[in-house]
This record gives C-alpha cells, structure tokens and sequence, in this order.
C-alpha cells in the first residue's frame, strides 16, 4: 500500500480538467433569475455611486443657501429638489449613500464572522456548551431589535461608532441561531463522521467538512440584513443616536426633512425612497442567491 | 512524508478485533435508556469476513459505531491485535488508520463542496502526508475500485451514480491503508446489478490488500455470499454466531431459524411454507426479562422467561448460541440430556 505514496515532498501532481463545480452551477442558476439579477445590478449601481460620489454629484452636499430652501424637484440647478437649508438633494442622496451602506454593510459584516464563530461551535461541539451559549444569546433575541439598538446606542451615546456597535450586538443573536442549526445539520452527516473516522480534529473538521457547507447558508441570511441594518441604521439617525448634522445621511435627513413634509413632501419622501430601494435591492439579491445555492443532486 | 504499513503483530490465525462484554446504552432523560449495545462479544479473525444481521433496532449500526469509535462504549474493551483500542499502545487516532467505515448512504458520505479525489485524499493529509502524494494516491484507489481517474477524479459527489459513489467511499475507507473495514449496510442501497459488482468489487479488495470485514446487512442473501462466519443479533444482544455455511443449513437458535426461514425462496416448488416471525421486536428501553426473544418464540418455556441464556459454544467449536434449548440442564424440556458422568 505504502509503495503507492512513495516519493518526495516536490511530487508534481498532473491537473485534470475540472468539472464545472459548485459556483458555476449557482452563477447559471442565479443568471435566469431576472429579478434577482435587476436587484443586483441595483446595488451594484449604489455602491458605484456612493465610492464614486464625489465625481457624480452636481454639487457640494454641506453648501447651504438660505434663499434656495425648499425647492420642489426640477428646479434648475437643483434637479431633486432642496432640502430644509437650501442644499442640493440630489448631491446630498449621492453622498448619503456612502453613509447608509457603511451602516448597512459593516455591522452585519462584524456581526456574520462573530456570530459565525459562535454558531458553528455551539453546532459543531453540540452538549452542554451548545446549551450555555444559544441561551445567552437567546437573552439578546428576546429584546425587539429596534429597541436593543436603541438601547444600547442610548446607553453608549450619539456617534457612528456607537451605532455600529450597538447594532453588531443587535445582529450576532440572530446569525448565531442560524449558524447553529446549519451546523447542527451538517454535523449529523456521514461525511463528517467519516472525517472523524479518519482521525481529523475538531479544527480540521470544522475548516475542512463544515465551514464549506455552512457559511453560504449563513451568508446569504447575513446579506438578508443588511436591508434591516440600513433602516435600524436610519432610524438611529432619526432620534438623534447616529449621524449628526450637517453629514449627510439618509436616515438624518428623513428627519430633518419631516418638518417640511406639508411643504415639499415630494422632496420630504426622497431619503426614504432611497432607503426603500436599497433595502429592497438587498432583500431581493439574498432570495435569489438563496433559491441559487440551494440544491441537491 | 508517506503512510507506514502496520506490522502484524499476532500473526496469521489470531483475531484482529475482539470486543469483550461491549455495552452502549442511550439515556432518554426521566431515568429511561435504550439498550442499544447490551453486552456484546465476538471476535473478527485476520483476514475474514463477518456478517452481521438482524431485523432493523437490534444494534448493528451502534456496534459499527462503536467499534469504529464514533461513540465511546460504556461499558467493555476491544483489543485490536492484541492491544487495548485507545490505550498507551494503540491511540484512537492510530487505531483510525487502521480501522476505516464506509456508510449505506453514498451521497450522505461524500462532502458535496470537495472533488471526489479532494475527499479520498483528506485521511492521508490528516496522519501527514502532504497533499500532492495523497491526491496521487487517491488517484491510484480510484483506478483499482473502477473509477478511471482522469473522468472521475475532479468530479463532484453530486455527479456520480449511487454505485459509482459508493466505490468512492470505498477507496476513501482504504486511503488510510486499514487492516479492518466496518461495511454498514454500505450495498444495501444499490440496485442488485451495481450490488453485485460492488460485492465482488469488495472480495477483489480483501484478496488485494488482505483486509477483514466487518459487514453489516439485512440481505441474508448478500451477507450469505461475502461472509465467512455470521453473527446474528437481536434486541442489542448476539444470539447466535458460525461459520456461514453451518449457519445457514443449520440454524441452532429460534430466531436465527425464523430470520432465515423469512428469506424468499428462489425456487416455487420449495416455497417458504413456515408462518413469518410474529410481531415487532420488543422495545429496546425495557426488554423483556430471561431470553430476549422469548415474547416471539414458539419454543418458549417457563425458564426463557427467568433465566437469560448466556452465549455458549456449541458442538464442534466453532458455533455459539444462547438458547436454553441448547444448554444441557437448562430446564427446557428440548434441552439436549445432561452427560452422565461415567
């Protein structure tokens, strides 16, 4: 048996053609979606706008103009509008973005490799410690998310850093939970048990066996909340807990523009609109890579 | 690095597994267990095969589990070649190497993100060899289980056939280079066709790498074909075991003979005329006292009911049942006459 293996650590090793693999078929699953397709183009289009922002916006988002306050959409030189001081609502939605999808994106991001440390553990070691850990974070799920990022961004204090904070925790429960049962499922399978068979560790186990069939699933739930962490996001600004004037971001200008709702409430509903729509793009991106990935045989 | 050969250390003749009085019993919570495993002994000797049967909840698959040592027993020792499984001389992780499964759901087995050689080349990268010899190797397995490796190497699980995986599993169960394979129902889910080349697939191996099976089926008919010696479980407990052929044309306990006696006849003229065995098997959580399978049998006598039989060498030697009926003295009137001393 041995003879087979026999030779020096530089064995070069002839490459085969590869089958078309896992990705390939979700990339021509995902393709056929339309939607899920338009979603992403979406948010490719907003993350485009918001790193390139300072190119495309028509104007300074800070430069005010008492006399030009509250103009309706299609004002020359203001094509969306003015907002409560006179500045330009198109450059301050260009320049919004940057803030809102930082918000949307990075918390959750923190959030997936957390709870994904904590889930998959909990999953993988199963006993007692399984136990321990999903009831502390059951703790934290039980509180309404709204009102634990609220709490928590009250507590620690106004500021970007704060609600960033504040909404991680408020992610970790729920990517947690969901990083569990995946694992849980994954850990019953044959192909683990036969690892374990082969004398592997729990480590290798789990980089090799588990982390490959888990973090999709637990991805594309991350991605799902992304939309909840911009509103969140959003509505901390508009209590006054995140972003603080004159940066421009779209839930602080939901509010600042709510007094004017009588006024212009065509110019008003903007921010709004754009954090609709990003969130939608979202949601809908994370269904279709969802339905994508899901498969058997 | 490379895989070293085990050393024989018994020699030809010995047995390479014996697991003395092993017990896995499973709690259910409110002081409730099931009786998985309760007791078991038996021997594999170097270089044969053993069957093992019994209807489904009699504790096959826990006792593979459990001499591959995915779950620890409770209770009892298994002695590889003569050392303790887990001891100072044989750790688990080196027993591993020597001691390899392949499951009854092929698909189930396979890691579907990994390439079919990516998975056969896991083992050997686990115990240090590095990972262009284990994939050189791996290819080598699949060209001897039947898989051209230029086709099949960098497939998916999900693009193969049940039979063509299941062959993977088997070439993944010898890249560690066993002397024993644990075969859990591991044909039972293929089409007879693909069975029967998988069975004679696995005979070529045993011969090629000199291998012992431990293989685990409710096919009599298969078990039949591969096995050299059979043990027959019931209700967590061995109740009969022997050379397969002896077995077979002469079962010895009521419930080995109603096992076989289920079995459908290939000939019409020689129908199966014996009603089938009666009822489910008792309930693993609370057994029945005396002989397990006394609810179900047709011999069963006042001393069934008390006493539980013990496993007993019957006959020449090589057969052991645990039926009163066998055991002179015992109580049970078909119990052959004790020996006068002279």
């Amino acid at each position: 048996m041995s003879a087979i293996a026999q030779g020096n650590a530089a064995v070069i090793v002839p490459p085969l053609a590869k089958s078309p693999g896992y990705w390939a078929g979700v990339w021509r699953r995902f393709k056929t979606d339309k939607v899920a397709v338009g979603a992403g183009l979406v948010v490719l289009a907003i993350i485009l706008m918001a790193i390139f922002a300072d190119y495309i916006a028509p104007a300074d988002p800070t430069r005010s103009s008492m006399l030009r306050r509250l103009r309706p959409i299609g004002t020359p030189g203001y094509p969306l509008g003015a907002d409560e001081l006179g500045r330009d609502m198109l450059s301050r939605l260009i320049f919004g973005a940057r803030l809102s999808l930082f918000m949307g994106v990075v918390p959750v991001f923190i959030a997936f490799i957390i709870g994904s440390v904590i889930g998959v553990a909990a999953g993988f070691f199963g006993g007692k410690f399984n136990t321990i850990t999903m009831r502390t974070v059951d703790v934290f799920y039980a509180f309404p998310s709204v009102l634990l990022a609220i709490a928590l961004s009250g507590a620690l204090g106004a500021g970007i850093t704060n609600s960033l904070l504040s909404l991680t925790i408020v992610f970790i429960p729920p990517i947690a939970r969901i990083a569990e049962s995946v694992t849980t499922q994954v850990r019953s399978m044959d192909y683990v048990e036969a690892a374990r068979a082969s004398g592997a560790n729990a480590l290798t186990i789990i980089r090799v066996h588990v982390l490959g069939n888990v973090l999709g699933p637990i991805f594309v739930y991350a991605t799902s909340l992304i939309s909840v962490s911009m509103i969140l996001a959003s509505g901390l600004s508009f209590l006054g807990l995140g972003t603080k004037p004159p940066t421009p971001e779209w839930g602080l200008m939901l509010n600042t523009l709510r007094t004017a709702i009588y006024v212009q409430p065509w110019v008003a509903a903007l921010p709004g609109a754009a954090i609709f729509i990003t969130s939608i793009s979202f949601n809908l991106l994370s269904d279709g890579l969802r339905s994508a990935m899901d498969v058997k045989g | 690095m490379t895989l070293q050969t085990h050393p024989d250390r018994g020699g030809p003749g010995t047995p390479l597994l014996q697991a003395k009085t092993l017990t896995k019993h499973f709690p259910l919570g409110g002081g409730a267990v099931v009786r998985a495993v309760d007791g078991v002994d038996f021997a594999v000797m170097k270089g044969e095969t053993l069957g093992v049967v019994g209807e489904s909840g009699c504790g096959k698959s826990t006792t593979a589990r459990v001499v591959m040592q995915l779950i620890p027993q409770d209770k009892g020792d298994m002695l590889f070649d003569g050392e303790i499984v887990g001891g100072q001389a044989l750790t688990l992780k080196e027993y591993r190497r020597q001691a390899q499964m392949v499951f009854q759901d092929s698909y189930a087995s396979l890691n579907p993100r990994l390439t079919i050689e990516d998975s056969i080349a896991f083992g050997p990268t686990v115990h240090g060899v590095s990972k262009a010899n284990a994939i050189l190797k791996a290819r080598d397995l699949l060209q001897r289980v039947g898989l051209d490796p230029a086709r099949f190497a960098a497939r998916y699980p999900h693009e193969l056939s049940g039979g063509q995986r299941q062959r993977v599993n088997i070439a993944r169960a010898l890249a560690l280079g066993p002397r024993l394979v644990i075969l859990d129902e591991a044909v039972s889910a293929l089409d007879k066709s693909v069975e029967a080349q998988v069975l004679n697939l696995l005979a070529d191996l045993r011969e090629e790498f000199g291998l012992t099976y431990i293989f685990i089926s409710h096919d009599l008919n298969v078990v039949r074909f591969i096995s050299d010696r059979v043990m027959v479980m019931y209700l967590g407990e061995v109740v009969e075991i022997g050379p397969v052929e002896e077995l077979y044309d002469d079962p010895r306990h009521p419930y080995t003979k109603a096992l076989l006696s289920a079995m459908p006849s290939m000939d019409p003229d020689n129908r199966t005329m014996e009603a089938p065995l009666a009822g489910d098997p008792p309930n693993p959580i609370n057994p029945p006292e005396g002989c397990r399978f006394h609810p179900r049998c047709p011999h069963a006598q006042t001393v069934c009911a008390k006493v539980k039989p013990i496993l007993a060498t019957v006959g020449e030697g090589a057969r052991q049942v645990a039926c009163h009926m066998q055991v002179p003295g015992s109580g049970h009137s078909h119990a052959p006459a004790l020996e006068v001393a002279a």
